[in-house]
């Protein structure tokens, strides 16, 4: 092995490090409230299930070119996410607000954070 | 002098009565070559037309004439009308009148409905086109309102609503006018409703009739629902009926019962997945005809029952077909409602035929388990060996030409809890699809357009396509055979071998229902293009990504 190659390998693994240690700390950020969170991407799976595959799609999978594809809403745009799941959207995404709690919202919320997986 | 004035002022307050279309005209709109006066372009929904300018020749000279923009970007699955150079057409969100040489639009009325309505529709925001009567424009809307414009201005004559739409009735059916009645189906076995037919009084809009599609108790064919299950039944009924004149009988499909878990409900469950032959002036049943008994399926009966004279054993008989999404193909005697045959046109795993005798299918295995709560691999799915997209028939060469979908599904009904407005279906509908392999284990086509002999269900040709074919079939004298693709082509295949004679791109996936007429000395043919119905909502089928929406009009004709 060349000394170039030693070192390239060796940014790599640093590289790689540093990406798993990323990863680590979200998992365990994620595992602090897991039994709850899990609880409530299942509770917002069925709600999904009921009210959104039948224009989202099943488990979220979705051409995108006649509804929105969840999958690819902005994981830092709840407050978005709220609004359009309340309101409704371009009339065309219908309004939500008396059919669904807050707290559902919510849990419809922590499922498309999922991405459908 | 004075009485020529009062002729010529006479005259001009009469078109609209006197170029009305009239019972007569609607009866025999198969054969008006000049107008499309009905849904399925004629009574029998044959969407045949004698027409030959637009030939195996002439077809590669086809040539888009204008283009309309619907200014709404829901799926497009409405068939225009034509009379007298005016094309009449339907979206969800608005009804409008076009002058069919120029493509400028004459009129076009908005339909208004609350924004929650949507939320109770399973299956794409839809409208399937117009009715035209007495100079008059009828149509249904989403949240479930029959309404009446004058065919001159658009403006509205009467609107009725035929339900509160809230727990999950809609209405995207083009109506029917049979017997100077208007009848109308619905939408809504998803969630948990009771459906029916209704006729109401053209002129007025009052109410005429109504005929329930499942039997409250105490009502023929109650004993075929335990319990209280009547009540979530289902029985949808939307698309457009068939109507024999000469039988004053109206032929309508039935669709699935609900929920789709067949163990909550054991027995017949008449009348879903049938077809009813009924008096239009009173909706009374005259006979039926079940499919499909007990299913968990969602094999829903509703689409096109076509109308034809053919031979069977050498006899002309009066028959009603059906490509009917459990994957046989049904030929019925249709003055009394006797099965003459039944073959499968796709592949089918739940039934092994179709008993002729008593008109019940067979069950496999596969069926059995399914009702037991058991996960089973399903052919076809439960979108159908054929969904709604009409077929077309030819009655000179007895070939009836049909966009059929192969692929199959898992199923595993699962318990349902009814929620008045949600969703009612009893099912898993995590599991996914079977979607067709090669024999190297490439992706197989998910569709073919057939050209089914309706005795056999034998495909006497098949063209194949990647993603299935969900738009109406229209065949032609000329032995041209018109359909589309869900990633925008408009085709043109020889009615004889299958091979594809010309197309066009439309722009966005073609889901609407072609149709053809002549007005001086040229044929033209529309379509309807605009992407959003079943399959792009439920098949997860990403290769649509590219496919924008967006809805419009087009209109062909062959270049000089
Ligand atoms: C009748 C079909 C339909 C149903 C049912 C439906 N949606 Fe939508 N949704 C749409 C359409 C269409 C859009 C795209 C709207 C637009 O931007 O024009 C959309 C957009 C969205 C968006 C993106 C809005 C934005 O801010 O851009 C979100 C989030 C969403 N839907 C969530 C949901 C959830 C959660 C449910 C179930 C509670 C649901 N939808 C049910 C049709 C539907």
């Amino acid at each position: 092995m060349t000394h170039h190659r030693e070192l390239a390998a060796l940014g790599l693994m640093l590289a790689l490090a540093a990406g798993s240690s990323v990863v680590a700390a979200e998992q365990s950020q994620q595992s602090a409230g897991i039994s709850a969170d899990l609880a409530q991407v299942q509770r917002g799976k069925g709600l999904y299930a009921d009210h959104c595959s039948h224009c989202h799609g099943f488990n979220m999978v979705s051409a995108g070119n006649v509804t929105f594809d969840l999958r690819t809403f902005p994981r830092n745009q709840r407050e978005r996410f709220f609004n359009s799941v309340t309101n409704g959207r371009d009339n065309r995404m219908p309004p939500w607000g008396d059919v669904l709690t807050q707290d559902e919202i919510g849990d419809l919320w922590a499922y498309i954070c999922t991405g459908g997986k | 002098m004075k009485r020529l004035l009062i002729a010529a002022v006479v005259a001009a307050f009469l078109p609209a009565g006197a170029q009305a279309q009239t019972a007569q005209d609607l009866a025999k709109g198969a054969g008006d070559t000049k107008n499309v006066l009905n849904y399925g372009m004629g009574y029998n929904l044959q969407r045949y037309s004698p027409l030959t300018q637009i030939n195996k020749e002439t077809v590669k000279r086809l040539e888009p004439v204008w283009n309309y923009s619907y200014d709404d970007n829901r799926s497009e699955e409405s068939q225009p009308l034509v009379y007298n150079g005016v094309l009449y057409v339907t979206t969800n969100s608005a009804t409008m009148a076009v002058d069919a040489k120029t493509g400028h639009q004459l009129w076009k009325t908005k339909v208004d409905y609350p924004p929650e309505t949507p939320r109770i529709v399973c299956c794409g925001i839809i409208n399937r086109g117009a009715a035209l009567y007495d100079g008059k424009v009828f149509r249904t809307t989403l949240d479930a309102n029959v309404v009446a414009l004058d065919a001159k201005t658009g403006k509205e004559v009467w609107k009725q609503n035929a339900i509160d739409f809230k727990t999950g009735y809609s209405m995207t059916v083009a109506p029917l006018v049979a017997d100077g009645v208007v009848i109308t189906g619905i939408s809504g076995a998803e969630f948990g409703t009771r459906l029916f037919i209704d006729g109401w009084d053209a002129a007025t809009g009052k109410h005429l009739w109504r005929t329930y599609t499942v039997p409250a108790p105490g009502e023929a064919g109650s004993d075929t629902w335990p319990g209280d299950t009547w009540q979530h039944g289902g029985g949808s009924t939307w698309i457009t009926g068939s109507f024999d004149p000469e039988l004053h009988t109206v032929y309508w499909g039935i669709g699935n019962p609900g929920p789709f878990n067949a163990a909550v409900r054991k027995g017949d469950n008449l009348y879903t997945d049938s077809v009813l032959a009924l008096d239009p002036k009173t909706g009374k049943v005259k006979w039926h005809f079940q499919f499909s008994p007990n299913d968990p399926f969602d094999y829903d009966s509703v689409a096109e029952m076509v109308l034809a004279d053919i031979k069977v054993n050498g006899k002309p008989t009066k028959v009603v077909m059906d490509a009917n999404r459990n994957g046989f193909f049904y030929v019925i005697d249709r003055t009394t409602g006797k099965l003459l045959a039944a073959n499968n046109y796709v592949k089918v795993n739940w039934a092994k035929g179709i008993d002729l005798k008593t008109g019940r299918p067979i069950d496999t295995d596969v069926i059995v388990k399914a009702r037991a709560g058991e996960k089973v691999e399903l052919w076809p799915s439960i979108l159908g060996g054929k969904n709604w997209e009409p077929i077309a028939f030819d009655p000179h060469r007895g070939v009836a030409y049909a966009n059929t979908l192969n692929f199959g599904m898992p199923y595993k009904a699962i318990p349902a809890e009814y929620k008045a407005g949600d969703w009612y279906v009893g099912m898993d509908l995590t599991q996914g699809w079977i979607w067709p392999k090669t024999a190297d284990g490439k992706d197989g086509p998910r569709g073919y357009l057939k050209a089914i002999d309706p005795m056999t269900g034998k495909a006497k040709w098949e063209a194949p396509s990647d993603m299935p074919r969900f738009s109406g079939v229209l065949a032609t004298a000329g032995g041209v055979v018109f359909s589309g693709q869900l990633t925008g082509e408009f085709e043109a295949f020889d009615a004889d071998t299958g091979h594809k004679l010309w197309h066009f791109q439309t722009g966005s996936g073609v889901e609407g229902q072609p149709v053809t007429w002549e007005q001086d000395g040229v044929q033209y043919v529309a379509v309807s293009t605009g992407i959003g119905g079943v399959y792009s909502l439920f098949s997860g089928d990403e290769r649509l990504k590219g496919i924008p929406a967006g809805g419009s009009l087009w209109v062909f004709a062959v270049r000089k």
